[in-house]
């Protein structure tokens, strides 16, 4: 089962509660929650806040691969997987991704919630915009994309 | 043709719009795009070495959610989104 979303933190906070309860079964002995905040300071800089861009079709599109690859890769076929992103102005230790996700057994959920964010650095459309304490901002260099074309 | 291209991420420095609308000839495949976005740079941005950077680090996402090469055939009025280097999370 897979949850995906981009949320628009103009309409909504990110909260771990519903993540809690999309991955919640008795099927399910082992739950890991990751969350990605933002921090205070990044290359020496006093960090404000962050923007975060995506193109939301292709986000969704890569977590749906992503938990697909999972099944192929790391042959975990029994989960409950939710993952959401932030996009738009976040403050200071506010939640700009969740990854929740519920397994049979701790080192399937382990392998799984790391494998996750692992992808989604390497294949999701997401942009990051810092913000300073000196008023400058300034987009993050990023990675060029791995991704198979057509 | 007249090909709308959205911005995305760093690339959104370079119009005040979410997007640009560039003219490429009939049957124009994806690096003549590039090119042409470039050339705009040129013209409206000196030549900014980092925006040019971009481009050429980016990739380019079809109107149907698929990344596409260089040689890709871009069809009349599609919408085509510049993807630059990413990093989310």
């Amino acid at each position: 089962m897979l949850h995906a979303k981009v949320i628009d933190i103009k309409e909504k906070k990110l909260t771990l509660s519903e993540a809690e309860k999309f991955v919640s079964s008795s099927n399910f002995g082992a739950s890991i929650y990751f969350t990605g905040t933002v921090r205070n300071q990044n290359n020496n800089k006093n960090v404000i806040g962050i923007t975060y861009d995506s193109h939301d079709e292709l986000v969704l599109k890569s977590f749906k691969e992503i938990y697909n690859e999972a099944d192929e890769k790391l042959k975990i076929k029994d989960k409950s997987v939710f993952i959401e992103h932030a996009k738009g102005y976040l403050n200071l230790e506010e939640i700009s991704i969740i990854i929740a996700v519920a397994c049979k057994h701790r080192d399937q959920a382990y392998v799984l919630s790391r494998y996750i964010i692992e992808e989604i650095k390497k294949k999701t459309p997401i942009w990051k915009k810092e913000h300073y304490a000196d008023n400058q901002s300034e987009w993050l260099k990023g990675n060029p994309l791995i991704n198979e074309k057509i | 043709m007249k090909i709308k291209v959205e911005l995305f991420g760093s690339s959104r420095d370079f119009s005040d719009k979410d997007h640009l609308e560039l003219e490429v000839e009939d049957k124009a495949l994806m690096k003549d795009l590039r090119n042409e976005i470039i050339k705009y740079l040129d013209k409206n941005f000196k030549g900014n070495i980092n925006f040019i950077k971009i481009v050429k680090s980016s990739v380019f996402c079809s109107e149907n959610n698929n990344i596409v090469s260089d040689n890709y055939k871009i069809t009349k009025n599609e919408k085509i989104a510049i993807i630059p280097p990413i990093g989310g999370g």
